[in-house]
């Protein structure tokens, strides 16, 4: 049966499906070039069969295909931001399974991989071959004698690999600066040895070794990249560019203890949209949680919440989408292990950050990073980058303790063993929603609600963030009060630490600040708004408790002991807190029948 | 001009007692030594004191996972050999694991590993004997059905076998089994995870959540209360059995083997930290003198513990050898074998991921093979 245009309507349904379905993959792979990677990991479902489907037919061999499936996901991920036009991310996913599947066969099998350069060294000692598509050890197969390697010369099979091979390394030198290229040359195709090569340019020995080293890693990425089928480009991975964008006044007065909030706040003053940052505070929930752990009073339940999804909603509340970059590095101790205890693991390049940096920058929005290098008393904070310059290699980002910003080498940034970095991008209705009339004033009463209930459900569970790992607990909530104090008193043997102490009371007095000057905002009527201001002065009482707390444990970076008289004043003075902060709960929970009856009265 | 000496230790445990024990003693024995002690807050917080220009004297970790970096520790080997007699009393087994590429970065501390305890009066209660020594998978099965009870509801008021859920805890059947995660160098899991020995562990251990339901499934309801109440057996590493010691029920419960796995192998795995000395360290020899001190020397540190002493001549001294739970922990430290997560950083970070994967072939029955095969991509 056809419609009025002649068509049939199942095809005409199919063809219309067809098309919502390229458009969201267009739209997703436009996210994923912009290094979301919740966005690559819902193209990856899409197409991870489809992927399977080209590399078994390949290979006959449905094991294998899983194992091709697999390295070309991980490299299309890691130069998602080299694909040039959106619409042709199955095109260019074929071409990656197929290279790698390619690279597969000629290897013969799967029991053959990628191994680090270290681990090639036994096995040349023990007379093992080269893994001619593995630069790491060809580049150890040329660190042997001339004279080893001149005695295959013979075998014909030797012959061709090698000249395959010095046709790939030459394909990618091109991505060293001269001074680098010449040393490399000297190294490995001249096989002088470092004091030679450091004779030679009136260098030292180590720097020599640092020249080789940085040489290695850049070959590396840029024979990924050549394995790929990707142009090369002059002068290494782009165009050099620079970019700093002028971030919003932000006075230190107005800065807040919980950065992840804060920097957001400052985010969005960047792209025209002040908000109060209380109200910051109280709709992120920020406002309302406290978390210890249960080891001692280290600070790092400050940091335990789903970063995603707390992110991702909470920008979402305030119109916006956020598009992330997460992950965690192997070769580092990772941080905050509860709090990323799930993220991938990725691998230590620039590739797989720098696009998403350029592009946010270049579209006049800062990116959120967590820095693992701020400045101390600091340990690892939410900042934001503002800028990146290719020539220098560094991005500019804030830092709490440095007003004017900081630099971080782009080195630095790959190397961060915990990747989270978060663009926003307005919704796109949300300019239309906000003008209609009431909109506005329903919608801020409906947030303020919402977190009403969270502050009452938040402060009566003790385990609202609980870790996989099973040796990292934190307890929130009212009980969180319960814990700390008891880590005050758990006598000489286990003493508090003192750090973490200071960086506790630090946060949490203002965080208790903020829920009181939050809901002195709400805008809520009647009984439901007495109650409310009751809960904002037993905040304020709280906070005040803690600000006390904060001047006998000031947050500094100190490993000094705390003494048992110290310890009883502040376990005494969070009594007081807890006292307070229960009442405030109180008199929210008498807030919420007023709430639910939709009646103020 | 002052001849105070100072070595300052950087420690990941919360609970001091014993640092500062061991502080005191070696202050006593060396009053021109001044030892300060500070926290970290985990192996990053360590990692990066290690790297600065301050850094400690002594590292302590809760894991290995700095101790496998190079160049931030001083190798103890030729330390330990320059002692006569030391480094036969060290234990093989805990050696085996703690020596990395024939250097020995750290004393090992913290040290555990599980065994099966059972709790006399619930198999009394069943009219079941004791489990012996030598037991299979299949006996330990049919006994933890035997003794896993359920009310009308058909929640558990008691189960038959207590047991996490974590591709660590699961990596003792493996290892049983003949498996193994990942390769000896840590460098690749596909040849290892990937393989019928694996995989034929996992599919018995997840039979014991989803078709036997001995073990409580992640989620599942319960009313068996906490592991010491209604459990009958229990996977119980040297914290559990230190908790049994501490609270006097030694009566209480007995220790047994891990059950014999079909592949046959008799191996387990270990759990340790260690205590390193900083290649920054301008206080080596002072260094080294306070590690024997803390970790070799005070059997004193083993009377409420929670973990193994690492030499001979230590068990002996602190009754280890010869007391009715503890002997059964020293004499297993014989079979331990170094575990995937010592081996490859990436597996171990990859940790939760593969618990997630864990948890869906319990809940969801995914497919045990396909879902394990997978597993190459994290390491």
């Amino acid at each position: 049966m056809r419609d009025g245009n002649g068509l049939d309507p199942d095809v005409a349904n199919n063809a219309e499906k067809e098309k919502e379905s390229a458009d969201l993959g267009t739209e997703l792979a436009e996210r994923a070039r912009a290094g979301d990677t919740e966005a690559f990991g819902e193209l990856i479902e899409r197409h991870r069969c489809r992927a399977k489907g080209w590399a078994e037919r390949m290979t006959g061999d449905p094991h294998l295909a899983d194992d091709i499936v697999q390295d070309a996901l991980i490299r299309a991920f890691m130069h998602i931001g080299s694909l040039q036009d959106a619409n042709r991310f199955l095109p260019w996913l074929h071409r990656i399974v197929r290279n790698q599947a390619n690279m597969r066969l000629r290897r013969g099998g799967p029991h053959r991989r990628e191994k680090p350069f270290t681990s090639f060294e036994a096995r040349e000692r023990n007379g093992g071959s080269v893994d001619w598509d593995n630069l790491d050890s060809i580049l150890d197969h040329l660190t042997r004698s001339a004279g080893k390697a001149a005695m295959k010369e013979d075998d014909p099979v030797e012959h061709l690999m090698r000249k395959e091979m010095y046709e790939t390394i030459h394909a990618v030198l091109h991505c060293l600066t001269k001074k680098e290229r010449a040393i490399f040359e000297a190294y490995f195709f001249k096989q002088l040895s470092p004091e030679e090569i450091a004779a030679m340019y009136g260098m030292t020995t180590g720097s020599i070794y640092t020249y080789i080293h940085r040489s290695r890693q850049k070959l590396r990425q840029e024979q990924i990249r050549v394995s790929l089928g990707l142009l090369p480009e002059k002068g290494g991975a782009i165009l050099a560019r620079h970019k700093m964008l002028e971030l919003a006044e932000w006075p230190a007065h107005a800065s807040l203890p919980t950065t992840m909030v804060d920097r957001l706040g400052h985010m969005l003053a960047t792209m025209g949209d002040s908000r109060d940052i209380a109200e910051l505070m109280g709709l992120s929930g920020f406002a309302f949680r406290m978390q210890i752990s249960e080891k001692t009073t280290f600070a790092d339940g400050i940091y335990m919440f789903d970063w995603r999804e707390t992110l991702i909603s909470f920008a979402r509340d305030l119109g916006y989408e956020a598009a992330l970059v997460c992950g965690q590095l192997s070769d580092f101790p990772v941080p905050l292990l509860g709090a990323v205890e799930k993220f991938p693991v990725v691998l230590p390049i620039e590739e797989a950050v720098l696009p998403f940096i350029r592009q946010t920058i270049d579209s006049g929005r800062p990116v959120l990073y967590f820095d693992t290098s701020a400045t101390r008393p600091f340990i690892h904070e939410w900042s934001l980058i503002c800028g990146y310059d290719d020539e220098r290699r560094v991005v500019h980002l804030t830092d709490v303790m440095c007003p004017e910003g900081k630099t971080l080498s782009y080195e630095d940034v790959a190397d961060n063993p915990i990747r989270f970095l978060a663009a926003l991008t307005r919704q796109a209705d949300r300019d239309r929603t906000a003008s209609l009339p009431g909109t506005r004033d329903t919608r801020r009463r409906r947030l303020a609600e919402k977190t009403v209930r969270f502050a009452v459900s938040f402060a009566k569970n003790r385990w609202a963030y609980r870790p996989m790992t099973s040796y990292l607990s934190y307890v929130t909530g009212l009980a969180a009060y319960d814990t700390w104090i008891g880590h005050l008193r758990r006598g000489p043997g286990s003493p508090p630490n003192r750090y973490g102490m200071g960086h506790l009371a630090y946060v949490y007095s203002r965080t208790k600040s903020c829920a009181a000057a939050y809901l002195r905002t709400v805008p809520f009527e009647g009984e439901a708004m007495r109650f409310t201001l009751l809960a904002s002065q037993a905040y304020e009482q709280a906070a005040e408790a803690l600000r006390e707390l904060e001047e006998l444990a000031p947050f500094v970076k100190t490993a000094e002991l705390m003494q048992a008289d110290l310890c009883e004043r502040c376990a005494g003075l969070l009594e007081q807190a807890r006292t307070f902060e229960a009442s405030a709960i109180g008199y929210l929970e008498k807030t919420i029948p007023y709430l639910e009856k939709g009646t103020s009265q | 001009m002052s001849n105070v000496k100072s070595l300052k230790i950087m420690t990941e445990f919360q609970h001091l007692d014993n640092l500062m024990d061991a502080k005191a003693s070696f202050e006593k024995a060396h009053p021109d030594v001044v030892i300060t002690i500070e926290q970290a807050a985990d192996h990053a917080e360590s990692h990066r004191a290690l790297q600065s220009d301050e850094a400690p004297d002594i590292v302590e970790s809760g894991g290995w996972s700095i101790f496998n970096r190079k160049g931030l520790f001083v190798d103890l080997l030729p330390r330990v050999e320059e002692i006569p007699g030391l480094k036969d009393d060290l234990n093989p087994g805990v050696m085996r694991v703690a020596g990395k590429d024939g250097t020995l970065p750290g004393l090992p501390v913290d040290v555990a590993l599980p065994l099966i305890l059972y709790k006399r009066e619930l198999f009394d209660n069943a009219g079941l004997p004791y489990p012996r020594e030598g037991w299979t998978w299949e006996e330990m099965i049919e006994t933890a059905k035997k003794l896993t009870l359920r009310n009308e509801r058909g929640v558990a008021t008691q189960f038959g076998l207590g047991f996490g859920v974590d591709v660590e805890e699961f990596e003792p059947f493996v290892m049983r089994n003949g498996g193994r995660y990942v390769s000896p160098d840590g460098t690749t899991a596909r040849g290892y995870a990937d393989q019928l020995p694996v995989i034929e562990a996992y599919r018995l251990l997840i039979d014991a959540y989803r078709v036997h339901r001995v073990i409580r499934r992640p989620g599942e309801p319960s009313e068996a209360g906490e592991l010491h109440e209604g459990f009958a057996l229990i996977f119980g590493f040297a914290w559990f059995a230190g908790a049994v010691v501490r609270y006097g029920l030694e009566d209480k419960y007995g220790v047994v083997g891990l059950p014999r796995m079909p592949g046959g192998e008799n191996a387990n795995m270990i759990y340790m930290g260690a205590a390193g000395i900083s290649a920054k360290s301008p206080n080596r020899e002072l260094a080294w003198a306070f590690l024997r001190h803390y970790a070799l020397e005070r059997p004193e540190a083993f009377r409420q513990a929670n973990t193994l002493p690492i030499t001979r001549s230590l068990a002996e001294r602190s009754g280890y050898t010869v007391h009715p739970v503890w002997r059964r922990y020293i004499e297993e430290l014989d079979f331990v074998q170094t575990s995937g997560f010592y081996l490859s950083e990436k597996w171990n970070s990859s940790r939760q991921l593969i618990n997630e994967e864990i948890i869906r072939m319990i809940n969801e029955g995914a497919d045990v093979a396909r879902t394990i095969r997978g597993w190459t991509r994290f390491a």
